[in-house]
């Protein structure tokens, strides 16, 4: 250990001078600090606070593409209140929100519970159950599209097979009820395996002597879940849930690809509607009234669920 | 010991350096010095084939001329926002791909081209009635119309033939023959849904019935009135009686799939079936044929993509750029690209569209004829970016869908009067 100071002289050698300052400078913890967390703040400034307050700005303009536009005020976030289409969109996005959510929510800790047992070849399974996450969404759900085409889709043909439904069976993506159904079904589809897999973390974290002293105390398999294992998940499923409304609330590509917003609008959501109306449609101002239209609301689902997390 | 460079290392190696560097330069020639580039934006074509052939000219013209040109392609839902990038920035590409409202939005920063225009109709017996409705601004020609894509009736004939039916001459007929159609098992297909062939099906129909969209001051909404309640009607009349509920949530492709499935008679689509089929060897080739478009009370009206070729002003090379253009208008260059395109590609001059790709071909024949019932959207407005507005979010397909799907016809027009009257606010100078 003698040796240690010497190596060190001989790797940096003693600097006098300007350097030898700047490098005093530099070492002090709260400018070394600072300089650590520079190019990350630098990332989120150039890459969410700009185009965050571009998106501000925009929306309170009449900007089209192509020309600069001027200051309207609230004229944009006024005229999408009247607007019908948009109040549909804000239904149709707390409809998908709140089912899709509901049902990941309880299938997610279901096959959590599930996936928790002792099978075999398990980690097979548990490998195969996050496949609907890695597949890239638009490709995956080209694949559901084709599945729920009216005529020659396999949804219809095997429920009509089965002898679930009357031939020719419900036209899936053309009627508003049915559309927003295969909508859901798919984000259910494809954010089950982020609920399964993070539930399970939280479930194999459970201290199996809880599950022990329960049993003991004669609990069934219902009780200790109710009682023993619920309790205990609640911070993770918090997390999730809070991760998932994100998620849910701004998705795009299910209903981009599966109806663009049809039939009549009953599935559009704020990504799609602002898609349409500020990309392809050319109104930058009003495109970027609607995302915002979000963040509000996003702010206020995260603000309360931090509050619970921090209060657990 | 790490190595340290002293200045006067430090010297030596860049002055190494930039003596290195400047021998490099001097066996290359500096970038202005280097041989002309002419830049054209188009579209990536439906069919490939027809934007190799393009290349291939470029190429050509580009050896005679002394001047590389570079064909850049683009999914053609990513052209405005180029546009408006390049037109914001005055600089990009001097030749570009115009389609819908393109020449009327750039009226100001497009070249008058009616020198050519001219010349063309001179020597290619004549524009067809659309040319001028596409691409003649207030203050001139900002476009050089380059072709269009026909929108006939496609049918298969087997079924007509089966139930003694003629093919249809007017949309009236179509509802007639269709109600039989259906009960034989096979109905007929027309798209009401977030596509744009349910558009251009609309505005052909709407045309047909005397019923507007729009006034033809391009900035009054029309849709309000009894003609378009009869339209409405007809729609509503056919969906019930002659067509499947799946036309609600069809996409481009839904009514090739219909027909090529053998289930459909009759859908209005461009010639792709009948080319699909006969390119995979489909049997339902035989079956498929075309017809002209219908006609209605107020006689035959289309509304195919018409696109056509512009010069920016702040191009530097607009003079290469009008070369290009009257080298790919050559008889002979036009023509190839034509057959490149297997008869995709219409030419919107009277003489070039007198080829054997269709006239040879019965089941094609009547493709070019129906150029003198094409206009572009908008019409008997201009086509101006709050009629692409009323097209993107898909106005009059959900007007439609709520009549079929219910609605009182009166509240689904005054919907859809509203939806117009929010597209033509805040709508740029038309020119």
């Amino acid at each position: 250990m003698a040796v240690a100071p010497r190596v060190l002289e001989a790797v940096v050698p003693a600097e006098s001078g300007r350097l030898g300052g700047v490098r005093a400078w530099w070492e002090q913890e709260h400018v070394f600090g600072y300089g650590l967390i520079l190019p990350a703040l630098l990332l989120l400034v150039c890459l969410v606070a700009y185009p965050f307050g571009m998106a501000i700005y925009l929306s309170l303009s009449d900007s089209w593409v192509g020309s600069p536009g001027h200051f309207v005020g609230f004229a944009n976030y006024r005229e999408l209140l009247g607007n019908e289409v948009f109040r549909q969109t804000v239904r149709n996005s707390f409809v998908f929100t709140g089912l899709a959510l509901t049902l990941k929510t309880v299938l997610g800790t279901w096959l959590a519970l599930l996936l928790a047992r002792n099978l075999r070849f398990k980690r097979l399974i548990r490998g195969a159950v996050l496949l609907p996450f890695v597949i890239p969404t638009a490709l995956s759900t080209l694949g559901w599209w084709w599945m729920f085409d009216s005529l020659y889709g396999v949804v219809s043909w095997t429920a009509i097979r089965l002898r679930l439904i009357d031939p020719p069976g419900p036209n899936w993506l053309g009627e508003s009820v049915y559309a927003m159904a295969a909508v859901i079904t798919v984000n259910v589809w494809r954010g089950l395996p982020f609920f399964a897999i993070t539930v399970l973390a939280g479930l194999v974290a459970v201290p199996p002597e809880y599950y022990e002293a329960a049993e003991v105390d004669g609990a069934s398999a219902w009780g200790r879940f109710r009682y023993v294992t619920l309790p205990l998940l609640r911070p993770v499923l918090a997390v999730v849930i809070l991760f998932s409304t994100i998620f849910t609330f701004s998705d795009f590509n299910i209903v981009y690809v599966l109806t663009r917003g049809g039939p009549i609008n009953t599935t559009h959501l704020f990504a799609t509607l602002a898609y349409q109306v500020g990309l392809t449609g050319g109104n930058l101002g009003q495109g970027a009234a609607i995302s915002l239209f979000l963040f509000p609301m996003l702010g206020a689902v995260v603000f309360l669920q931090l509050r619970y997390i921090r209060r657990e | 010991m790490s190595p340290r460079l002293d200045r006067r290392q430090f010297l030596k190696s860049t002055a190494g350096a930039t003596a290195g560097l400047a021998w490099l330069a001097s066996h290359r020639a500096p970038a202005f010095a280097q041989k002309r580039e002419l830049t054209f934006l188009s579209w990536n074509h439906f069919v490939p084939a027809s934007d190799d052939e393009l290349r291939r000219q470029a190429a050509v013209f580009g050896k005679d001329a002394g001047v590389a040109v570079r064909v850049d392609t683009i999914a053609h839902l990513q052209l405005p926002a180029r546009y408006a990038a390049e037109a914001q920035a005055q600089s990009g590409h001097d030749l570009i791909f115009s389609g819908g409202a393109t020449p009327f939005l750039y009226e100001q920063m497009l070249a008058d081209v009616g020198d050519i225009v001219d010349e063309f109709g001179k020597k290619f017996g004549g524009w067809y009635p659309f040319a001028a409705e596409t691409a003649q601004t207030k203050s001139g020609w900002r476009a050089i119309p380059w072709f269009w894509v026909s929108f006939p009736g496609t049918y298969n004939q087997a079924h007509f033939r089966a139930a003694g039916l003629e093919p249809p001459k007017t949309w009236a007929e179509l509802l007639r023959d269709g109600k039989i159609l259906k009960k034989m098992g096979h109905p007929v297909g027309i798209a009401i849904s977030h596509c744009n062939d349910a558009h251009t099906t609309y505005w052909s129909v709407a045309w047909s019935y005397g019923a507007k969209v729009v006034e033809a001051d391009s900035k009054t909404p029309a849709i309000n009135s009894d003609r378009t309640a009869q339209v409405i009607e007809w729609y509503k009349e056919l969906y019930r009686d002659a067509m499947e509920p799946e036309v609600l949530s069809w996409d481009d492709a839904g009514n090739n799939r219909f027909i090529l499935s053998g289930k459909g008679s009759w859908i209005h689509n461009p010639i792709s079936p009948y080319n699909y089929a006969l390119a995979n060897k489909l049997p339902i080739a035989d079956d498929l044929n075309h017809h002209r478009s219908l006609a209605g009370p107020a006689g035959i009206h289309s509304a195919p993509p018409i696109l056509g070729l512009g010069i920016w002003k702040f191009s530097k090379n607009q003079q290469v750029a009008r070369e290009f253009v009257r080298f790919l208008f050559r008889k002979d260059n036009f023509a190839d690209w034509v057959v490149a395109s297997n008869g995709f590609n219409h030419p919107p001059l009277r003489s070039l569209a007198d080829h054997p790709i269709w006239s040879q071909n019965p089941k094609l024949a009547m493709l070019p004829g129906e150029a003198e019932f094409a206009h572009p959207r908008g019409w008997p407005g201009r086509p101006t970016d709050a009629v692409q507005r009323i097209d993107i979010n898909f106005v009059m397909a959900d007007m439609l869908a709520k009549a079929v799907n219910g609605m009182a016809v009166k509240r689904a027009m005054e919907w859809a009067q509203d939806q117009i009257a929010a597209a033509l606010k805040g709508q740029l100078r038309a020119g």
